[in-house]
């Protein structure tokens, strides 16, 4: 049913919420070794897909694999070779960044030796070091989500799931972990994430799937995507987006 | 939540600010009350829609509030009803300050404010403070709890009008409808100003011991004035209800006594009294309401101790936050950093856990038992079991003496039993593990870590009842010992330990299963009373059904105690340990089953609606 090659496999993932569709029928192949940007308006779906990607959330029909692995009917397997930051969901944010990343490797079954290690790395490289024993809640917006990616980057995971990673992150924390994803998908990991901030993902991504009203639009190489066009032309084209035509709003201009 | 709020808000500040059409300098439609009541309302019902067990809730929230209704009613009717004019002053008096009281502190111990409406969300649009606060007043009088205090205090009404007649009745309606008012307002404005004091997490924790020290003081303070009144010369409590009818807790209730007998005198004054005591209680209300609306947003701030952790300003958030981000990219910080970090798991594992293996069962207990110390909400939960787990141990046991003998509170000759002692410790058991049915909606949507982590739910629900243990268990040998000492008798330890093991153990088994079904989320804030509509009732079913159970399965203790004797005496220990124990095990298995294949929808329940 799945392509041995996909680092991620959906297949027909549809949700609804209260007889509202939410994501109507998804197919998607993330390749191994790939930079993949799942792209779309707020509420195209991004959240919904990738939380039933990973197992968050229980899809009506369809399923996930991940590297082979059923999440939903293997999630042991399938759940230890991935790595997952959710957006807009609390981190236990009453942990200081170092008992956060504790807990999540001792969680992870890792040696509690490796986790130590691994930790201080992580809050040295992501500078979150100074931060010291402050509490997670206390952290800005951008070190919330540099505490996320670094709990779902210790296990060492095949593939890591983000949802909007860049999201209110100043541009120097953004760079950071530009700069640390390119880095793991270059070590063999795969990455995808969801945005719509067209020019990182034109920076970063291989590949790049543009996600509207529950349905995939376009998908494919970000060549084939975009083709000569920007991706942003491409976007809006797809996504159906309106012109002002300068008529409406007229009492705006006073 | 917010989607209904913020419709309805901006439908309201399109009222305000530009008004119908495109016309330049149009009329601005002044706001008023009504506007917040069917703002209110609104949102009330989109809480409904296709939600069929919130409409159950709440159905069942009104049935519950009627039955209180109505037991109020009779009981400041009977005065009137019975003819008894001796005992309506002290009805009116006494029955009306409890409510107050009862307005004033159980929204900040048990049931937490109905955030229906938060004034924050107002923050933004152009609206008075004076249109903002009655508006808020309007809407807070449409609930539950007010309708029902209506009703019950309706029962002064009719005391009145049988004991004095029409004129009697019409003043003590007025009296009861201000009265209401003077109710809520104390209710909002006590609250508001709690939250906003509560922002330092020093004031919080404060807060709470005095709170649940003061509610669970209510206990005791029942048998005191239960004793007093058995014994007491009615003529004296005649004077002290005289005296309370003129503050502002008895003032408005009085009323239509005083008009029924021939102090028509008094009801002006008492009626200003009311007045004024209502509109210090708005202005307070809206001081405060100021307040939380400019700072609602950055909330409290809780930081580990030592650690060289500083305290920073609260206007620190982003700006700090950022410098910190962005400063240490170099290797100049990779020294302190590293001191700062040195074992993350040690720093993870409190002291009280160290005991535990550094693995997923320890890393979880050691996780919980953080959480239940730096979670307001949890500590709250740990306070109130220490209170109340002494005190109604101590009533029961000896408020039992008092009723018989009518000696009043003199601990010398309790008449307590194996039997009645075993039913005490049940009860807190009970309360204890309690604490539990909603353990998951503390996590709200946090919990989707442990969910992407696959941890196995049996795992999961044994680590949050060791966790839980660590504090509770210390507590309950506490309450033991203490009340063993206070009874003095030291050879009914082992029946009171087994049987509190015994409850303690199968409640946490009950709560496993209510709180991997039946979870429900708890709003994302860092007001420790707050609380969505609806989720007060959800609640006490909850708790309700958890209790029920619990009690059930306690059963054979209670029995064991009246039917075995002595012998019990030594058995109880050891085998209220193997049934506690085994209990919670069978539990946490059958339970954890449930759990592994619910996870996700379990995440889903708790995690708040946004």
């Amino acid at each position: 049913m799945t392509d041995e090659h996909s680092a991620l496999a959906l297949r027909g993932l549809a949700k609804r919420f209260d007889g509202k569709v939410a994501v109507a029928g998804v197919d998607l192949d993330v390749p191994a070794g790939s930079f993949y940007g799942l792209l779309g308006p707020n509420g195209a779906g991004k959240t919904t897909t990738l939380s039933m990607a990973v197992g968050l959330l229980r899809p009506d029909a369809g399923g996930a694999w991940v590297l082979g692995h059923d999440v939903w009917t293997d999630p042991v397997r399938a759940k230890q070779l991935l790595g997952v930051m959710p957006d807009g969901v609390r981190l236990f944010d009453r942990l200081s960044g170092a008992e956060l990343l504790a807990y999540h490797g001792l969680l992870r079954g890792m040696d509690p030796a490796v986790v130590d290690q691994r930790a201080a790395e992580l809050l040295d490289v992501l500078a979150l070091g100074d931060a010291g024993r402050t509490l997670v809640v206390d952290y800005s917006a951008g070190m919330k989500k540099k505490i996320g990616l670094a709990c779902a980057l210790l296990h060492g995971p095949r593939l890591l799931v983000l949802d909007e990673p860049f999201e209110a992150v100043d541009p120097v924390s953004a760079a950071l972990i530009r700069d640390i994803l390119h880095r793991y998908v270059v070590g063999g990991g795969t990455v995808i994430f969801s945005s719509h901030v067209m020019e990182v993902v034109e920076r970063l991504c291989s590949h790049v799937a543009i996600l509207a009203e529950g349905t995939i639009k376009r998908v494919g190489t970000l060549d084939e995507v975009r083709g000569d066009r920007s991706l942003e032309d491409v976007f809006v084209e797809v996504v159906g987006g309106r012109t002002a035509t300068g008529e409406e709003l007229a009492w705006l201009s006073r | 939540m917010a989607v209904p709020v913020t419709g309805a808000g901006q439908r309201g500040a399109t009222m305000a600010v530009t008004g119908p059409g495109g016309q330049p300098a149009e009329r601005v439609r002044p706001v008023s009350a009504r506007h917040f009541v069917r703002l209110k309302l609104r949102v009330m019902g989109n809480n409904f829609r296709g939600q069929g067990w919130r409409i159950a809730m709440f159905v069942g929230g009104m049935i519950a509030g009627l039955w209180f209704a109505a037991t109020g009613f009779f009981l400041l009717a009977a005065p009137g009803l019975a003819d008894e004019p001796t005992y309506a002053l002290m009805a009116a008096a006494f029955g009306g300050g409890l409510l107050v009281l009862g307005w004033l502190l159980l929204p900040l111990v048990f049931f937490g404010v109905d955030e229906t409406l938060d004034p924050a969300r107002f923050a933004l649009l152009p609206l008075s403070r004076r249109t903002l606060v009655t508006g808020l007043f309007a809407a807070a009088l449409v609930s539950v709890p007010a309708v029902a205090a209506l009703i019950a205090t309706g029962g002064l009404v009719l005391t009145s009008g049988l004991l004095g007649g029409a004129a009697a009745a019409l003043v003590a309606a007025v009296g009861v409808v201000a009265g209401l008012l003077l109710c809520v307002a104390a209710s909002r404005a006590m609250t508001s100003a709690f939250a906003t004091m509560l922002r330092s997490r020093r004031v919080r924790d404060l807060a709470a011991v005095l709170l649940a020290v003061l509610a669970a003081l209510l206990g005791p303070l029942q048998i005191v004035v239960v004793a007093a009144v058995q014994q007491a010369d009615w003529d004296r409590l005649t004077g002290v209800a005289r005296v309370v009818g003129w503050t502002p807790f008895g003032a408005p209730w009085t009323v239509g006594i005083d008009v029924a007998e021939g102090r028509a005198w008094a009801v002006p004054v008492k009626l200003l009294i009311t007045a004024l005591t209502i509109g210090a209680l708005l202005w307070w209300w809206s001081r405060s309401l100021e307040s939380a609306m400019v700072g609602a947003a950055s909330g409290g701030r809780i930081r580990v101790r030592g650690g060289g952790a500083k305290v920073r300003g609260g206007a620190a958030k982003t700006g700090g936050g950022a410098a910190v981000g962005g400063a240490a990219v170099g290797g100049a910080a990779a020294g302190g950093a590293a001191g700062a970090v040195s074992g993350a798991v040690g720093q993870l594992f409190p002291k009280a856990v160290g005991w535990a293996r550094r693995d997923r069962f320890g890393a979880l207990v050691a996780r919980e038992c953080r959480y239940w110390w730096r979670d307001a909400r949890r500590r709250a939960n740990l306070i109130t079991i220490a209170v109340v787990g002494i005190f109604v141990p101590v009533m029961v046991n000896f408020g039992g003496a008092s009723f018989s003998t009518g000696e009043g509170m003199e601990f010398a000759a309790p008449d307590s039993s194996p039997v009645l002692v075993s039913i005490s410790m049940v009860f807190v058991g009970l309360l204890a593990s309690v604490t539990l049915a909603n353990q998951f909606g503390f996590d709200g949507s946090a919990y989707a870590a442990n969910v992407v982590a696959g941890v196995p739910g049996r795992l999961e629900l044994r680590a949050r009842m060791a966790a839980f243990s660590v504090y509770v268990l210390p507590m309950l040998a506490v309450v033991t010992v203490i009340l063993g000492m206070l009874l003095g008798r030291p050879a009914w330890l082992g029946v009171m330990a087994g049987s509190l093991l015994a409850t303690y153990g199968a409640g946490l088994a009950i709560s496993a299963f209510v709180s991997v079904l039946g979870a429900y989320s708890l709003p994302e804030t860092s007001n420790p009373f707050a609380m969505n509509s609806g989720a007060g009732v959800a609640k006490s079913f909850l708790t309700l059904l958890s209790m029920l159970g619990t009690a059930v399965a306690s059963v054979p203790m209670v029995v064991a105690a009246a039917l075995l004797g002595d012998a019990w005496l030594w058995l109880a220990t050891p085998l209220g340990l193997a049934y506690g124990l085994g209990a919670a095990l069978l539990g946490a298995y059958l339970a954890g089953d449930v759990l592994d294949r619910r996870a996700p929808e379990l995440l889903t329940a708790v995690t708040p609606r946004r």
